[in-house]
């Protein structure tokens, strides 16, 4: 029997089972959903996360200390926030080929900052330099001037409190040991030269200060023997054609450097790039997608089961029938060829209906999650490819135990 | 009419038995034949009449290439049934062998027409050789009328005839009936048995299975069988048609 009666045979069994046949492709419609929605919505997020990246630092190489031995440690989200990098470190990186800026960044502790009579809490600020607020950073006013008693925020920092916060305000620091400072706001910005890929995600509010005066870490400089300001973390903003010989650079550079003396023995100094970061989350999310969407891959598993179970009900049922067409010609391998294309058809169907059933949800998933839709197309293939592929393997057992039946047995079973 | 004159060789034997046994181990070795020998030559109209236990569906498995036989061997149209592979047999039913069971065995979801055409849609006809042929056969057994009704639309002799122009419709060496007339009244048996001796007028060779006298004597000859072996032959006064 040739392959287009073989289907058109099948097809008519499943017709004359209408719901049988319904829910047993519900089984595999519910997984490949599953599994594109898993796969598409890991791919968009993943996406969405390097154009975020890309956009804003690509040309930052990250000098940080991490603890050592952490080789799969990747980025410094862990990082160890112990002040080692001396202003002669950062002089001597700003005069390396290809280096643009060396941005240095310090926490300064505070215990809470007043504005307009609202007070609120806060333990840290960020100091740093003025080149970190590039003019395309810059959504109001100015950077502020090194050396001078100023203040930039973050634009949500604006509604930190009851009264709105803008340029021309005034800022009372408290610190710690509980002296107040008061700071002029002097620019709004969107973001900063030197911070951490997807550090924009947070939103959260934050207020930066000059490094001077108000960090105050200082140690002593093995390389000049006088005492400087030190800093945790460095941002070196590369000429962008040369960021991986920078990163070369300043790896090198930090073998001889102060923060190698100073840092303890558990500290190891890394320099990474931005893409250093974003094969780091790519992995990560590589890894959360591939582990959902094996989750979502029981699905289909369960859905097989379902297609075996109602095939051989379906043999069982048909015995009968099976003698007729064996006495009349059907030689095993038509009856084995008719059972095995009814599972495949069960597959296909569920698969060729999931498919699109998977794209609407993840998209709608994307639009929520306020991502843009990224859709995996090697996943889809894979996904009606499997559906098919559930519908052979489900049906294989049930077709050969139908190719088995003795013609004999089966014309006298009633 | 007769064939025998131009061809008197064994070919004209469509079906042959040579010493055939067929034993069964159920438990303990049961002997459904024990030793059987027998001839239908071409346009022969043969009835097989024995009590139940007797053999004779055992004799018609082997015609109809479902079983082997233990020893001997069985010829249908020239194959050696006992020594084809599951396959050939397979390809033996759909176009030498034509079956009429005494419960029709239609399929349940296949229209008149497509029961009819089942055997030549596994021999691979074209689509349109086989609704030529099946319409052709149809009108044959005078159900022009009723071909696209499923068997549950039909009467016991009206599916006893969809199944009579299945079991004719590739052309079959020889044309296997298993208590045709078991399963409906006497009247419409008379109607099928009136068909039978028709397609049996029209060349073909009919082997009859039946534990009725009359139903039997349809046939050319009966051939009597008991505990595995063949009693005796008779012959009736339609033989000599084809002797």
């Amino acid at each position: 029997m040739d392959a287009s009666e073989t289907l058109r045979m099948a097809g008519r069994s499943i017709r004359s089972h209408k719901l049988r046949s319904a829910l047993t492709v519900i089984g595999v419609v519910i997984g490949i959903a599953s599994v594109v929605t898993f796969a598409s919505v890991g791919a968009s997020v993943e996406a969405d996360i390097v154009s975020e990246v890309g956009s804003s630092s690509a040309s930052n190489v990250y000098v940080l200390p991490t603890p050592a031995g952490d080789d799969d440690g990747g980025p410094g989200f862990g990082g160890v926030s112990q002040p080692v990098f001396t202003e002669h470190d950062i002089d001597q990186l700003e005069n390396t080929l290809g280096v643009r800026q060396v941005l240095p960044r310090g926490n300064v502790r505070v215990s809470a900052l007043t504005h307009a009579n609202d007070t609120i809490s806060r333990n840290q600020i960020t100091a740093t330099t003025p080149a970190s607020f590039p003019q395309d950073a810059i959504v109001d006013g100015r950077a502020f001037r090194s050396g001078a008693e100023e203040a930039v925020v973050s634009r949500s920092a604006r509604q930190a409190f009851e009264e709105n916060l803008s340029v021309g305000d005034r800022l009372s620091i408290e610190s710690e040991d509980g002296n107040e400072t008061t700071v002029d706001v002097v620019g709004v910005v969107n973001r900063t030269a030197g911070q951490l890929p997807f550090a924009s995600f947070a939103g959260q509010p934050r207020f930066y200060v000059p490094t001077d005066p108000f960090y105050e870490r200082t140690l002593e400089s093995p390389a000049v023997g006088a005492s400087q300001r030190a800093y945790p973390q460095l941002t070196v903003v590369a000429d962008p054609a040369r960021v991986s010989t920078v990163k070369g650079s300043v790896q090198n550079y930090l073998d001889g450097s102060d923060a190698a003396e100073l840092k303890p023995e558990s500290v190891e100094l890394t320099a990474q790039t931005s893409g250093d970061f974003v094969e780091e989350i790519q992995k990560i999310v590589g890894q959360v997608t591939r582990f959902v969407t094996a989750i979502a891959v029981i699905a289909l598993v369960v859905a097989a089961i379902g297609i075996a179970n109602i095939m051989l009900v379906s043999v069982a049922e048909r015995t009968r029938e099976i003698g007729i067409m064996k006495a009349v010609g059907a030689r095993n391998r038509d009856v084995m060829g008719l059972f095995l294309a009814e599972a495949t058809i069960l597959g296909a169907v569920g698969a060729v209906v999931g498919l699109p059933l998977g794209i609407a949800v993840s998209y709608g998933a994307t639009i929520y999650a306020e991502v843009a839709f990224t859709p995996a197309y090697g996943w889809f293939a894979i996904a009606v490819a499997v559906g098919i592929l559930v519908g052979v393997v489900a049906g294989l057992y049930p077709a050969w135990r139908a190719a088995r039946v003795d013609p004999i047995d089966a014309l006298r079973y009633e | 009419m007769s064939s025998t004159a131009e061809t008197p060789s064994a070919d004209d034997r469509v079906v042959r038995l040579a010493d055939v046994r067929k034993t069964y181990d159920l438990g303990g070795t049961v002997e459904a034949l024990a030793g059987v020998s027998l001839a239908l030559a071409a346009g022969s109209y043969t009835a097989v009449m024995g009590p139940s236990g007797s053999g004779k569906s055992t004799l018609l498995n082997l015609v109809g290439a479902l079983d082997t036989p233990t020893e001997g061997r069985v010829t249908v149209a020239g194959h050696d049934v006992g020594r084809d592979s599951e396959a050939e047999r397979a390809g033996i039913r759909g176009t030498e062998i034509g079956f009429v069971f005494q419960t029709f065995n239609l399929m349940p979801r296949l229209d008149a027409i497509e029961n009819v055409a089942l055997p030549l849609l596994f021999d691979d006809w074209p689509r349109e050789r086989r609704r030529e042929r099946t319409r052709e056969l149809l009108s044959l057994v005078g159900l022009g009328d009723r071909r696209d009704h499923r068997p549950n639309e039909l009467s016991g002799g009206q599916r006893q005839r969809v199944a009579i122009a299945r079991a004719l419709a590739p052309d079959p060496a020889v044309v296997l009936a298993d208590e045709p007339t078991g399963n409906i009244d006497t009247e419409t048996g008379a109607e099928i048995m009136g068909l039978l001796d028709d397609v049996n007028a029209r060349g073909n060779t009919v082997l009859l299975v039946t534990h009725e006298r009359t139903i039997a004597e349809h046939a050319d000859r009966i051939v009597h069988i008991r505990d595995g072996l063949i009693e005796s032959i008779e012959q009736l006064d339609g033989a000599g048609r084809n002797a």
